[in-house]
């Protein structure tokens, strides 16, 4: 053992370990070594949404009907307790469609959070796996959770006469944007968790506020009708009432009453999930090694 | 790796991290009770680790040891200093990635993707493991139904079955009975002799000197002394004995 590193400088080390300015790693460094690990992602997603239901008598029919029932109870809060009535059944394709992508973006938030915070079965503070492939694989489960509520959707959506639009062809690249937001998100409010606990506390209430905020249980249509300008450029400073927008028109196929494009809702969409996941990209790996000791 | 060459070049090495404490008595207040304070684990240290060689790290509790393999793995960041690795490092940590719902089987399969191994790879492995750890029927039953003893041999099977260049163990020879535990020691001397360079974290100065060919003495976060593991483990136990050595936590934080 020498005294002082000698040797090899002709040989180029496969990993280095230096303080950077702003914390942040190397970035080829850390995506090349986040890719090694997206076998562990997708397995680490799969033994999640394995583990959810296992002592359960239904098992994973559960990751079915819990969508389906969330939609039935907000159908019949809003459809019906609300005034609208029970012959209002296209409401109830709205209101489930809309339902199952918010419970899809508050999954990749909440379980994004969470994923962290557990500490990932001894991941964080004893591995060299890149702390981003723990919200990566929460945004894998809350996709596949997505893609298994659309199984119960898709009946829905066309007995209640929906019908099928050309503007359904951007809903793979609004289910992209969502996912970004998502993520960038959770990587934001991991980071702020870590630090102040209260975060996790105050996450499902803020959600559940964003989502009454939003056009998710109502039609986005309503802001317009109000003849409130204000109001009106208050509800678009919301990133999620812009998603709305794609998903609504991308199932319905536009909303009677509506002036607003799908393409230009879609572009700012994109805008603010850039905008988060940039953000939360950089906050999140300058700080990952305070999740091995505070998580 | 490389022979004759380094495995690992530390200079000057600091690494300091804050944790949350309670507040002391009078500082407490209705709206913080808590308070962040600074760590200084590590200040300057340097040393090279050669390509096949078994280092010990001694000293006693917070000298640091824990924080320089957490640091070498990629745990912890560097706050000053580098850490050059000429081969892919893995921290020997039982059950690391498991979940304890699913089965000793599936727990395999993802135990070994966290500790880095490729799906081929655990899949080749997976029945070598299973047979390692040894616990029978058990191994189809989600591991929640396991003892403490069946969960900790599986784990230790998965954990020393990866292959890897800079083998990192912190105190993790404790899993199981004790015909086990004397299975685990034998496994990571097979690994040792696998010309892999290991770097070995123990307070059992047999096993030191069993596994260590070299020694690197930490005492409040620097590097008091390096060499032969003999000459080493001789001067940290002449240091013991002369019962100067105390928790050296408390002297390296500092309140922020």
């Amino acid at each position: 053992m020498s005294a002082a590193p000698s040797s090899s400088t002709d040989v180029v080390p496969i990993l280095t370990r230096r303080a950077t300015r702003s914390g942040v790693p190397p970035l080829r460094q850390y995506l090349a070594e986040a890719w090694r690990f997206r076998t562990f992602a997708i397995h680490w997603s799969r033994a999640d949404l394995k583990s959810r239901n296992f002592d359960t008598l239904f098992g994973r029919i559960w990751n079915v009907l819990n969508p389906l029932l969330f939609g039935l109870i907000y159908f019949v809060f809003v459809g019906i307790i609300a005034g609208g009535g029970l012959n209002q059944l296209e409401r109830l394709g709205f209101i489930i469609g809309n339902l199952y992508v918010w419970l899809f973006f508050n999954g990749t938030v909440a379980t994004g959070v969470s994923s962290i915070q557990s500490g990932a079965g001894g991941v964080l503070a004893q591995s060299s796996i890149p702390r981003v492939i723990l919200p990566v694989a929460s945004t894998i489960t809350a996709g596949s959770l997505f893609a298994r509520s659309l199984i119960a959707y898709v009946p829905i959506h066309f007995a209640t006469g929906r019908g099928i639009h050309i503007e359904m062809l951007w809903l793979p690249l609004a289910f992209v944007v969502t996912a970004i937001f998502g993520f960038g998100l959770a990587l934001l409010l991991a980071v702020a968790n870590v630090y102040l606990r209260d975060v996790s506390r105050l996450l499902p209430h803020m959600l559940r506020l964003w989502l009454y905020l939003s056009p998710v249980i109502w039609e986005f249509t309503r802001l317009g009708a109000q003849d409130a300008d204000l109001l009106v450029d208050l509800g678009r400073l919301n990133p999620m009432y812009h998603g709305m927008v794609v998903w609504t028109v991308g199932f319905g196929g536009g909303l009677p009453g509506s002036d607003e494009s799908l393409p230009l809702s879609l572009l700012v969409f994109s805008g603010w999930a850039v905008a988060a996941v940039v953000a939360g990209f950089l906050l999140f790996t300058s700080r990952e090694d305070d999740f091995a000791i505070r998580s | 790796m490389r022979s004759g060459a380094d495995a690992i070049q530390i200079r000057d090495l600091s690494v300091s991290y804050s944790v949350v404490a309670e507040r002391s008595g009078e500082r407490k207040s209705l709206l913080r009770s808590t308070e962040r304070r600074l760590i200084h684990a590590l200040h300057g240290v340097s040393f090279n680790v050669p390509a096949g060689e078994v280092v010990a790290l001694i000293g006693g509790n917070g000298a640091g040891k824990s924080t320089l393999l957490k640091t070498i793995v990629g745990v912890l960041k560097p706050a000053a200093g580098q850490i050059d690795l000429f081969g892919r490092p893995h921290l020997l940590a039982p059950g690391m990635g498991f979940n304890r719902r699913l089965s000793g089987r599936e727990n395999v399969i993802l135990g070994g993707l966290a500790a880095g191994m490729s799906l081929d790879e655990v899949k080749e492995k997976q029945e070598q493991i299973i047979e390692f750890a040894d616990i029978g029927g058990f191994i189809d039953m989600p591991t929640t139904t396991y003892s403490s003893g069946m969960f900790g041999r599986l784990a230790f099977a998965v954990a020393t079955h990866v292959d890897t260049e800079i083998l990192l163990i912190d105190e993790a020879l404790s899993a199981g009975d004790a015909s086990f535990r004397e299975r685990a020691v034998d496994k990571v001397g097979e690994m040792c002799s696998a010309a892999k360079t290991i770097v070995v974290v123990s307070h059992s100065s047999t096993m030191v000197a069993d596994m260590a060919t070299r020694a690197v003495w930490l005492h409040q976060g620097q590097v008091r002394r390096e060499g032969e593991v003999d000459e080493v483990a001789d001067a940290y136990l002449a240091f013991q004995a002369d019962g100067t050595e105390t928790a050296q936590m408390d002297r390296s934080i500092a309140d922020r």
